[in-house]
């Protein structure tokens, strides 16, 4: 192993300490409408955004976007409409044929319309990821301006996986035409409770 | 061959040229409108730059860190001093899991190292997964792009080339239904891997994580579904703490495509039980470049592509013309470090016009470390005579105001009298593919001291 050749070359070669900046959280700071913000940037990436006046009325709003989902894991207690239930054990190449997964999410970004979501929301890292569709619940309260203050917000958990998801996968790699739907969900709804 | 000749292959055919140029300027038009959209966004880049100078100046000290931590969570970790090294190191984890298939997101590191050749002569499949990846990958060619690997094929090429491969339908390069195509064609791939590689785009030193962000969630697929994930890095990834990639996850994107952040930004931290993590650290001349007080500041580099987008040079000579890994003004200032003698043309595909500076999220001084290798490489390599003497001619010139006013003249004169054939000849560079300006009758000079005459 080349470690120790690689440390000391690094020790030799480096220049003087350079201080380690603070971030000024006072240069980003800006009062704008955290859910609209988020709902317009949600939009831009691909997303949709459904605000509900309940959680109630999320499985009925879901029926109507996705008549057609059969196979559902819910890892959520509000939905009544999982017909596949998922376990830290359950095998993640067997969900391969799942066409929509309902994921709460921990907290929101405004400024650029992402959700985040750990390990423990959906148990199977696999998930989010293999559906064919995903719905994300992301309550208002959780909706932050911007990265710096979601990284605060998170620096207390349990760090094991998790993931920031703007919008649903993607490619623009032929001629730069933007086709949505790469490798993971090919769309994102979101619900605003 | 040296660049120019490289760009003059690329720019036979004149309508690709043309929408190659426009594409990426278009590029670079969305993350302008990005970055504008974003209060703070000069202090961003400040505090970046600031962050990954204060890492090169502690890097010892933050990949010991980094290590400690990320082997409490559970991760393997590997040091790799060149390209073999890591190759045999990644071959070493793949042979102990007897793996035969793998798939690989998009990683410049695995590129720079060559990586697919090294594991595909032991019999193991590696399949990349990134969509323009994986077209380049059936072309048999490298990325042209760091971020749009596939930027230098026309969407008909890309419709033959599946039509081999993957065995679809002629559809005129319909995008929808390519993509459509290598979604199931891939989805394949990755239910089948033993392991899956990755790159890192950032490595967190307080905390051991990495976060890998893609658009199209291929990474995240391979690396949930394969039973071993193996994450190369080139050792400038490092950042000290986790709360730094808020400033760099919103500089990423919007530099590189102008979308508010990639679509997953994956936060790797600990293995899923009962499955194995790799790291593999690699130094491959980056501490070489350390050294380097004049260059060492291109280490910054977070891989946006932001220069490339923007660079008049870059648009339209194509990816494939620097001959390097990483192509374009960043990959022109790294290159030299690397092999100066092999790379000796590309400080000089340059405008110098400073754009490439001006977009790069961590503000690396890119045309004036492209300067900079030019004085380093007239000294050590070779000239052409040609080259030499008509420099040598025109310092003669410029350092005599007589002979710069007599050569003036004569020139306008020759301008604007001389036949076209003459002027337009094989001699004259600037005459190809362009017309000169129009030829005034007097220079600044003269139409200055008239001026003053008539005050």
């Amino acid at each position: 192993m080349s470690r120790e050749s690689i440390l000391k070359a690094v020790k030799k070669n480096k220049p003087e300490s350079l201080p380690l900046p603070e971030i000024d959280l006072s240069f980003f700071e800006e009062e704008i409408n955290l859910v609209e913000t988020f709902i317009d940037n949600l939009k831009f990436v691909g997303g949709q955004a459904i605000q509900l006046n309940a959680i109630e009325a999320m499985d009925a709003e879901i029926k109507k976007l996705y008549p057609k989902a059969s196979k559902i894991v819910s890892c959520v207690k509000e939905s009544t409409l999982g017909t596949i239930s998922i376990n830290k054990d359950t095998e993640p190449h067997g969900l391969e044929d799942i066409d929509l997964a309902i994921i709460k999410g921990e907290l929101a970004v405004a400024e650029n319309g992402a959700i985040w979501i750990a390990e423990s929301d959906f148990t199977i890292r696999a998930l989010p990821f293999i559906t064919n569709d995903l719905i994300l619940i992301v309550e208002k309260k959780d909706i932050y301006l911007h990265l710096h203050h979601v990284y605060e917000a998170i620096s207390k958990r349990e760090r094991t996986f998790g993931v920031f998801i703007s919008g649903p996968s993607k490619t623009a790699d032929i001629e730069q035409c933007l086709v949505v739907g790469a490798h993971g969900a090919m769309s994102l709804t979101v619900f605003i409770v | 061959m040296a660049h120019a000749d490289e760009a003059a292959v690329f720019n036979k055919d004149e309508a690709k040229v043309d929408w190659h140029d426009k594409a990426l300027w278009f590029v670079r038009q969305k993350r302008d409108k990005s970055a504008h959209n974003v209060k703070g966004w000069e202090n961003l880049r400040d505090l970046a730059s600031a962050i990954k100078a204060n890492v090169l100046s502690n890097l010892d000290g933050y990949l010991l860190q980094f290590e400690e931590n990320a082997q409490k969570n559970g991760v393997t970790v590997h040091w790799a001093a060149d390209a073999e090294e890591h190759n045999k190191i990644v071959h070493s984890i793949l042979a102990k899991h007897d793996v035969k298939k793998v798939v690989k997101s998009k990683s410049m590191l695995t590129e720079e190292c060559h990586l697919n050749p090294y594991l595909e002569s032991h019999d193991i499949e590696v399949i990349d997964t990134d969509l323009g990846e994986r077209i380049v990958q059936l072309a048999q060619e490298p990325p042209s792009h760091i971020v749009l690997p596939a930027i230098h094929k026309r969407k008909e090429e890309v419709d033959v080339l599946f039509q081999e491969h993957l065995g679809t339908k002629p559809c005129n390069g319909d995008p929808q239904y390519l993509t459509s195509e290598a979604r199931k064609h891939l989805r394949d791939k990755f239910l089948k891997a033993d392991a899956a590689i990755t790159g890192v785009n950032f490595a967190v030193a307080d905390t051991g994580g990495f976060v890998v962000c893609t658009n199209e969630g291929n990474a995240d697929m391979g690396a949930h579904l394969a039973k071993v994930h193996i994450a190369c890095m080139g050792m400038e990834k490092l950042i000290p703490q986790e709360k730094h990639l808020g400033v760099f996850l919103r500089l990423l994107a919007r530099s590189a495509t102008g979308q508010p952040i990639t679509t997953y930004s994956s936060h790797f931290n600990k293995p899923e039980p009962g499955k194995e993590m790799h790291i593999v650290i690699v130094d491959n001349g980056r501490t070489e470049q350390l050294s380097r007080e004049d260059f060492r500041a291109s280490l910054h580099c977070i891989r946006c592509g932001a220069c490339m987008n923007t660079c008049p040079i870059y648009r339209r000579s194509g990816g494939h013309s620097y001959k390097a890994t990483i192509p374009g003004p960043i990959g022109s200032i790294l290159s030299p470090g690397i092999d100066l003698k092999k790379h000796s043309s590309l400080p000089f595909a340059s405008t110098l016009c400073g754009s490439c500076s001006d977009v790069c999220p961590v503000k690396i001084n890119i045309h004036e470390q492209l300067y900079k290798w030019r004085q380093v490489i007239v000294k050590d390599v070779p000239q052409p005579v040609v080259k030499k003497t008509v420099l040598k001619i025109a310092g003669s010139v410029l350092a005599n105001s007589k002979m710069y006013s007599f050569v003036g003249k004569s020139s306008r004169f020759m301008l604007k009298h001389a036949p076209r054939f003459l002027i337009y000849s094989k001699l004259n560079a600037w005459g190809k593919a362009r017309d000169l300006p129009e030829v005034k009758n007097e220079n600044f000079d003269e139409w200055y001291k008239k001026r003053k005459k008539n005050e």
